[in-house]
Parts: C-alpha cells; structure tokens; sequence
C-alpha cells in the first residue's frame, strides 16, 4: 500500500499536476473506519445507545424458506438473538459474559469455544461498529475495488483471535457494503460474503435495512425492519437457557 | 436433498416440433453444463470438462440415432469414473412413469421380495386392513396392471433401483382420494383375492418446507416389550419429529434399547441426523461424516445432549432407506454406536437429482461428495447392515417381521453378562 502513495506522489512531482493527485492518496484504514462511524450516526449517537431490539425477517430465497429475528443487545456484553423459521423451528444465539452459547430445535443446545467463541462475542458486541479500535487491533486499506460499479476502499480488520474480515467502504458516501470473512463453525470453515444496501435511520443510526449473506451454498437476505432503541428488555432474557446450564454443569471447561 | 422420483416427472419435457436430433445436442449441452456448473470438483473427475466438450460434442454431431447419442453422452459421464451420474433411456421411463396416479392411498406398505410385490405393513383402521389384507399377501394386479409387466423388466435393467422401482408399483395402489382401486391378491393360502380397494388421505400430518411439495409426515412410537421403537416416514416437519424423537428418548431410561426403523424412508433434511444423533452419542467432537461441495466442505457433528441415552441401538434399513437416512445409519454405526439391521440401503446420499432432458432421456447426477466418517463414501455405496437380514414372505405371513426380530435378540443379548 506504501509503494502505491508514493508512486502516486512520484508521478505527481514529475508531471507537475500535483493538485490532480493530492486528493487521491489512499487514506488511512483508521479514517476509512472513522468516517464510517461518522456517517452513521457519529460517536454521540451510538454512544446513547445503551440498548436495543431489533426485529428483521429473513428469507433464503431459492429455498423458499421465510422466518423471522429478533435480536436484543445491551452494553456490555449483552445478546441474545432468536429466529423462527419456517420448517426449522427455533434458533435461539446469545452471549452472556465468557459464554457463547446456541440452541436449535435441529441440533439441540451447545455451548461455543475457541475461535467461534470469539468470533460470537466479537459479533454480538453491542455498539460494535463505533467500538472498532476494541475489536480488531489491526486495521489496513488495501485500495481500492469495484463493488457494484461504485469505488470501494478494501480494509482488511484483523481481531486478536480469528480471521480477518475484509470490510468495503464506499469512497463517495463512506457506507459499509460489502464485508468478507472465513466464519469458524463447528462444521467447518465456511466462507461468508455480506452485501449491505437500503441504509434507514434506525434511531439515530443509519443500519443497511437488507443485508444478503452468501454462506458457503446457501444465500439468504435479512430486511432490517424496525429497531427500538434503549428499550426495556424483558427480565432474565440474557440468562443462560436451562440445557446450557446443563451443558456447561457437564463440562464446565467448555 | 430428497432423490427425485422417476414417477413425479411428467412427459412435458419432450418438447413439441424440434427435431430429434437437435434434441439430442441440446441434451448434450444440457448434461455438460449440469456437470460443470453442479459438480462438487471444480475439474469434475480430475478431468478438462471444457476439453471433454471439445471431444464429445462431435461425436453426437455425427450421432445417426438417438441411441448412438445416447451412448456417446453415457460415454462421457463414464469417464468421471463415479457414481450415480446416469443416462436413463426415455423408454424405460414409458415402463414405470406411466399414470402416476394420485393422492390417495389404500394403506398397503410394500416392498419387491424375490422380484415378488408383498404387502409388508397394512395401515390400521385403513381401508386395505378393513379389507382383510394382510402381510405376506402378494399383490398380484393393481389399476388393471399385471405387477409382474413391471417388475420383471425393470429389474433386469441396473439402471432403476429398487427405490425406483418399488414407488412405481406402488404408485400402482394411489388414485384420487374417495375413489377405488382395484387389485388382485394371492392370500396366504395362495388363493387369488380381488378387490375394489377405498383410496384415503395419505397417513400422517401435511408438511411443508420451502419448495418441497408438501408432504405427509407420521411418526410412531412404541413399547416392544422393554424396548422402545420409532419409526417415521421422512425426515421432515422438523419440530414435530424431533419433538417426538426427544420423548422417546426420554421416555427410554428404564428401557433396555432403542430401535429407530427408516426402512422405507427416504431422508429429508440432512442436519436432522446429526440432531437425532446428539441424543444418542455421549462423546463430545464426534461426525456423522462430512459433506464436500465446490467451495466447502461441511462436517455433520453431533452435539451431545445434555441428557444422552447410554442403552444400545440399533438402526433398521433396507433398500429404499435413503438419503438422511443413511447418514444416520452409516454414522451411528462408524462411531460404533448403533448397530445396523435389514439389506443394502439406496446408496443415494448425496443430494443427486433426477432430471429429464430435451430428448426424453433422464439424467441423474451427484451435487457433492458425502463421506461417513467410518471414510467410506455413502454414494453409491450405501450403507451395509451390521446384520443382513431381509423380510420374507413366508415370515410376514406368521405375523413376523424377522428384522425387527433380529434387532430385538440383539438388544435382548446386550443384557446379559
């Protein structure tokens, strides 16, 4: 990325059309990330949101399968997240302190470790767009991509345990639109692309209301429908589910 | 992926006015695109899919029948070196594709038995059992058909299974619901026994999941003797199935075995064998198998539950067992958990497809590669009982199901010291 600035300032020196290049250096990751914080909404809005319940539907197209999400987030470390869906039943995610846990009426409930494990808590991290620094100590633009047409900086956003996501901003409106990923799952590692598009603002913050998610063989998009912001949360919705608890009394290395 | 059923494709695929020739190019193209676009391998086969088209195209060019292009086509396909990617001649289909029927069924359970269609199970309280039919009997004639003009041929071609085959003729036993069937018997005393048999809504509750058809999904438990036994007819309508699974297992603690029977069922979704199976395996990191697709390769684990039934299990199939089907039963027994009872199951495991091309022929091809985790591939392979064991008439006929027999003094013997 260096070779490329200065290449940049090179020709620009010797063309004498310096103007015509000033504004054209790559910026840093750190502001590509920052800008994205400040056209969604800005520090101050994401720092009055303490909480939140977010309703969206999903849909694997090409399946023909419907559902629904309700997530529900509160700071610190707070999540929880069920989706109903169609011919599946339940999936229920959450993030209780150290512990990440899943259950679903396909596979019953397990409890998540190592990498997945962080990588659910990273995700499930409340206000985790504006708490980038946290969350992924390294940070590097690597130029510049189409996505859609539209320029795009690439950020690779590497975390202290995991894989690295490749985030796409937009270099006209600063938006997140793109972000790649290896996911670590207990099947494997699987590929994930996401596509953001259509941001509303959603209390103050702007959040893509569709997202289409490529996982492995599957794509499916989830519509963002509405968010109610620092809302009260329903008493012990954070709490480990019985079968968790289990799980963990079981073997509580896990 | 349910394996399509040669029976639910209609002729509508033959297309009007072209000529047959350049149906048969356009089959062709179809079946080297399928591969080269659904193919789990990026080379399908190790091969150069685009010089395979180079070589081959040519050849159905020059091909002066359909038979010639038929044979080229098979050619190619030959040269992936793997299983279940097959050309079926459109004749065969004229063989067991015609009248599909309809919804309603008489209640009669059936499998070929020595090329022989015997009724294995009777519905209580259907039509067919109100009727006087009974295990053992052998359907002789349905919907004015000689069973007989079906089977024979059919089983002398290696290109229809015995899945295939044994839904054609029972597709023989359907028509629409409050209407009748007529069909002939031989009873067990070998005396021949017409009837006019009532047609009624399928067993089970309708189920539907995404683009699948709607389908009838039954469950059943019970008690033989201490030993508890389930069996559904598909790995469908998750929540009621797993539900119903779950109690059983619960229900099982004082029991002194679990016998879970998928003769007969075809699969459905994939994941629920690794679920079912959490209730079954106590030891943490375990797989079913692992399932490899162009861009991923996904393992089918199993997460114990938090409560896990320690009694044996054994695991019922036989030829038309398909599918989830024998990934559970290939699993369970690779991990040495279950041990299996019946014949060879379908060896369908992979979600393969059912297609009919533009000339008529039918096309069966694999999307990706399933290995159980004892490292065997269950395409094309299938799952091999621990105990081969096949019903029989003469068994049906004394009131006996000698499989289900077999896994009970097996489970019986687990007791003692």
């Amino acid at each position: 990325m260096k070779r490329r600035v200065l290449n940049f300032a090179l020709a620009a020196l010797l063309s004498g059309i310096a103007g015509a290049f000033a504004a054209d250096p790559l910026p840093s990751a750190e502001s590509i990330l920052d800008r994205y914080v400040q056209v969604t909404g800005g520090k101050q809005a994401y720092a009055k949101r303490k909480a939140e319940i977010a309703h969206s539907t999903v849909e694997f197209a090409s399946l023909g399968i419907k559902g629904s999400m309700t997530r529900y987030a509160a700071e610190p470390d707070k999540y929880y997240t069920s989706m109903d869906i169609e011919g599946l039943g339940k999936v229920e995610m959450g993030i209780n302190g150290p512990v990440a846990w899943e259950n679903s009426a396909l596979l019953g409930p397990r409890v998540k470790t190592g990498i997945e494990r962080a990588e659910a808590i990273r995700e499930g991290t409340m206000n985790s767009t504006a708490n980038w620094r946290k969350l992924y100590p390294k940070v590097e633009n690597q130029g510049i991509e189409l996505v859609d047409g539209e320029e795009c900086y690439k950020v690779v956003m590497t975390p202290a345990e995991g894989q690295p996501m490749v985030g796409y901003y937009q270099k006209k409106s600063g938006l997140q639109v793109k972000l790649t990923s290896v996911a670590s799952t207990q099947m494997g590692e699987i590929p994930v692309e996401l596509i953001a598009s259509e941001y509303k603002d959603f209390g103050g913050i702007l959040e893509p209301s569709k997202v289409t998610q490529k996982t492995g063989p599957q794509e499916f998009s989830i519509t963002l429908d509405s968010v109610e912001v620092n809302p009260a949360i329903p008493p012990g919705r954070f709490d480990l589910p019985p079968d968790v608890r289990k799980l963990l009394e079981k073997a509580p290395t896990q | 992926m349910l394996p399509r059923c040669l029976i639910l494709l209609g002729a509508a695929a033959y297309a009007f006015g072209q000529n047959q020739h350049q149906l048969d190019l356009d089959s062709f193209e179809k079946v080297w695109i399928t591969v080269r676009d659904k193919h789990w391998q990026t080379k399908p086969g190790g091969l150069d899919w685009q010089a395979i088209h180079a070589e081959y195209r040519p050849k159905v060019e020059k091909s002066a029948s359909p038979a010639e292009a038929r044979s080229v086509i098979q050619e190619m396909l030959g040269r992936l070196g793997q299983s279940h990617f097959a050309i079926i001649p459109a004749a065969i289909y004229s063989v067991v594709d015609d009248e599909e029927g309809g919804p309603g069924i008489t209640g009669i359970d059936l499998r070929i038995l020595d090329g022989q269609a015997i009724v294995t199970g009777v519905d209580e309280g259907s039509p067919a059992e109100k009727q006087g039919v009974r295990p053992g009997w052998q359907i002789l004639r349905a919907g004015g058909k000689e069973l007989k003009t079906i089977i024979d041929p059919a089983r002398s071609n290696p290109a229809i299974h015995e899945l295939q085959l044994t839904r054609a003729v029972a597709a023989r036993l359907t028509g629409p619901i409050g209407g009748t069937v007529d069909a002939a018997f031989l009873d067990a005393s070998d005396k021949t026994i017409d009837l006019k048999v009532n047609l009624i809504q399928p067993r089970g509750t309708l189920s539907a999941f995404g683009n699948l058809p709607a389908q009838h999904v039954w469950f059943e438990a019970k008690k033989l003797g201490s030993t508890a036994y389930i069996r559904f007819n598909m790995f469908l309508d998750l929540p009621r199935v797993m539900a119903g699974f779950q109690q059983t297992v619960e229900n099982c603690k004082p029991c002194d075995g679990l016998i879970v029977d998928l003769r007969g069922n075809p699969g459905g979704i994939g994941g629920m064998a690794m679920g079912m199976a959490g209730f079954l395996v106590d030891k943490p990191n375990q797989r079913l198998g692992t399932m490899y697709m162009r861009d991923t390769t996904l393992n089918f684990v199993v997460n114990p539950r938090p409560e896990v039934l320690a009694a044996p299990v054994a695991v019922l199939v036989d030829g038309l067992s398909a599918s989830t089907s024998e990934i559970f039963a290939g699993g369970l027994k690779d991990l040495n958990r279950g041990r299996v009872f019946g014949t060879h199951t379908a060896a369908a495991a992979l979600p393969s497809a059912f297609e009919r091309l533009p000339n008529g022929d039918g096309f069966q091809y694999a999307l990706a590669n399933y290995i159980s985790q004892g490292g065997q591939p269950l395409e094309g392979l299938g799952v091999t009982p621990d105990v081969e064991i096949s019903l029989t008439r003469t068994a049906l006929l004394d009131g006996h199901d000698s499989v289900i027999d077999a896994a009970l003094g097996w489970i019986r013997r687990q007791k003692t010291p």
